[in-house]
């Protein structure tokens, strides 16, 4: 056998270590001196006072959904069913219609996600080849205290603007 | 019996069942806010009446109602309702009865008689503590065997074995310590704690006994169920163990009972090792003698105390990010408003007492009372132990616990007691 053997060295065999109350003590002055830090002066506390101050959301996030448009406000999405077949958790919904503004031949009528279902993987986004899904809203907390209202529809998929322009979108950085 | 027999007995129950009970709250709140602090979080901050939040210690009012009105279930499996109804209480009950010797000042003279500062002044001490506290398993034991839940059963069985495995290595360490005091009485043994070793060291426990101080908390720890000896409700394991199947107020009676148990043995702990009420080199004469220049200083020292406290609230108790109408600027002056009324009264009864009341039966209740108060420091001080070790050390294996039991602590107690032993025959 040619399997590389690293003997690693045991710790903790040393008599004093084996009193225990040696390293007791050692870990208690450790806590003991977090404590009065923060004691002193409870700025220094490594909290964030969430809801009144909010976190800094990065571009990569994956949010909630929303659905983009062409520069002259025609829907990007052309109903292909890419980001519905690819979903892991079956929460996309679509259904196709004729489209008459001249993009292409279809649109969506319906497109609904319940995000009771949505894992928030991110393969929608990934599957989609109009880039007409993005999770880019940098809505992190999505609450109710329905289940309906937690389906998202069409329209306020369209409505939510993206929080963060297109070249921090592209590089994934703010 | 006279009227000041009434009172004083009144007194003495209603401050050895009231102050353990109010220390559950201020218990469960360091708890909470320690281990928050410890951990560098902030703990529980946000519940407030009117804008005021007293260092977060409303949120124990919101978990009292909460827990008040809770659904009391009894689960439909289980036959024996009174043995599940009576565990909690008898946990809560022992827990509270242990308190009932421990004397929290020296012995009073007021009115010609003398009154022994303990909820039953008895002279059995020690004795009581130890046949209460044994007790206290049996309710853990019950709870676990009538609810009916291998989780219930597996929890009573571990919190059986490890009482019974660490109440020996206790009961050993207090020999020793009895062979040094002479005595059962914890209010003598108190009193012998007030005298001077060598003319200059304070004759505490934990000077006569400092390997015995670490046999007795070690083993108190286990006796209450503490971490790092809290596998009787491992929640990694056993999910709750002995309370699994417990809800709404007989839950809370568990963990009341837990607390006060804390408090209790953190009492023991200070009368048997820490001193008691002696105030270090003012034994009870000395501070009598000397009442006068003592309040003096009390006086002195009160607004300085006072005025740091004052800056530690104003530093602390401030929004760390941007507010409109900020509350925290009203509540913090409210609360330096509060301390400053306090120390005030404080300092108007010290010079009360300084121009009228000075000399015999006043300065007996001013020493009593400066007893009691540091008593309880040293006990706060006590219970914040076992808050720290809580959150400082993980959880025993079984297999470990029983073996420091019965291969560490117990050789080492009985080592204790030979050395102790051949200490006291050899100097007297």
């Amino acid at each position: 056998m040619g399997a590389k053997v690293r003997v690693v060295e045991r710790k903790g065999r040393t008599f004093l270590e084996q009193l225990y109350l040696l390293e007791v003590f050692k870990g208690m002055a450790v806590t003991l001196g977090h404590f009065f830090r923060n004691l002193l002066d409870n700025s220094r506390l490594y909290v964030r006072h969430y809801p009144e101050v909010r976190p800094e959301i990065s571009p990569r996030w994956r949010g909630r959904h929303r659905l983009t448009r062409h520069e002259d406000g025609t829907v990007k999405c052309v109903a292909c069913f890419m980001c519905q077949t690819n979903c892991p958790s079956n929460c996309i919904i679509i259904e196709a219609g004729e489209r008459f503004d001249g993009r292409s031949e279809k649109m969506p009528l319906r497109f609904d996600i319940d995000l009771l279902e949505c894992i928030y993987c991110g393969y929608c986004v990934e599957a989609c080849p109009m880039d007409a899904i993005r999770m880019d809203t940098g809505i992190f907390s999505v609450t109710s205290d329905n289940r309906e209202s937690m389906v998202l529809g069409l329209e306020e998929m369209l409505r939510t603007p993206g929080a963060f322009d297109e070249d921090s979108y592209q590089k994934g950085v703010r | 019996m006279s009227a000041l027999d009434i009172i004083m007995i009144l007194l003495r129950i209603a401050f050895g069942v009231l102050v353990p009970l109010s220390f559950v709250a201020v218990l469960v709140w360091m708890e909470r806010r320690g281990a928050a602090y410890f951990q560098d979080r902030s703990g529980p901050n946000r519940c407030n009446i009117m804008g005021f939040r007293a260092g977060g210690l409303v949120q124990n009012l919101a978990d009292a109602i909460k827990l008040v009105f809770k659904e009391d279930v009894v689960p439909g499996h289980i036959r024996h309702k009174f043995y599940f109804i009576l565990a909690p209480m008898l946990v809560f009950i022992t827990a509270l009865l242990c308190f009932a010797v421990i004397p929290f000042a020296d012995v009073l003279l007021v009115g010609g008689s003398s009154y022994i500062m303990q909820a039953i002044p008895t002279d059995i001490g020690i004795l009581w503590f130890l046949a209460i506290v044994g007790f206290g398993v049996y309710g853990i034991i019950l709870a676990g065997w009538s609810s009916h839940n291998k989780y219930g059963v597996l929890g009573g069985l571990r919190a059986a074995a490890q009482v019974i495995s660490y109440e020996i290595p206790m009961g050993l360490a207090l020999v020793s310590l009895l062979a040094v005091y002479g005595t059962v009485n914890l209010t003598e043994m108190a009193q012998y704690q007030g005298q001077l070793l060598f003319g200059f060291i304070p004759m505490w426990g934990v000077v006569l006994q400092p390997l015995g101080v670490i046999i007795f908390i070690v083993a108190a720890f286990a006796e209450t169920n503490r971490t790092p000896f809290d596998l009787a409700e491992g929640e990694s394991e056993i999910v709750a163990g002995f309370h699994v199947e417990y809800s709404s107020m007989k839950f809370a009676l568990f963990f009341m009972g837990e607390y006060v148990a804390m408090f209790v043995s953190s009492a023991l702990i200070v009368t048997l090792y820490f001193g008691s009420y002696q105030i270090p080199w003012l034994a009870t004469d000395t501070l009598l003698a000397y009442a006068r220049p003592v309040t003096v200083l009390l006086m002195i020292g009160l607004p300085v105390i006072g005025y740091f406290f004052g800056q530690w609230i104003k530093k602390n108790n401030s929004s760390h990010y941007r507010r409109e109408h900020d509350p925290r600027i009203r509540e913090t002056k409210v609360y330096i408003a509060l301390l400053w009324s306090l120390v005030v009264l404080l300092e108007v009864i010290c010079l009360g007492y300084l121009l009228f009341a000075a000399g015999g039966g006043a300065d007996r209740i001013l020493v009593a009372l400066l007893q009691i108060g540091t008593f309880l420091l040293k006990t706060f001080l006590m219970c914040f132990v076992y808050v720290w070790v809580r959150w400082t050390l993980p959880r025993f294996r079984y297999d470990q616990l029983q073996k420091i039991g019965w291969e560490k602590l117990l050789p080492l107690s009985l080592l204790n007691i030979f050395i102790t032993s051949a200490v006291i025959v050899a100097f007297g």
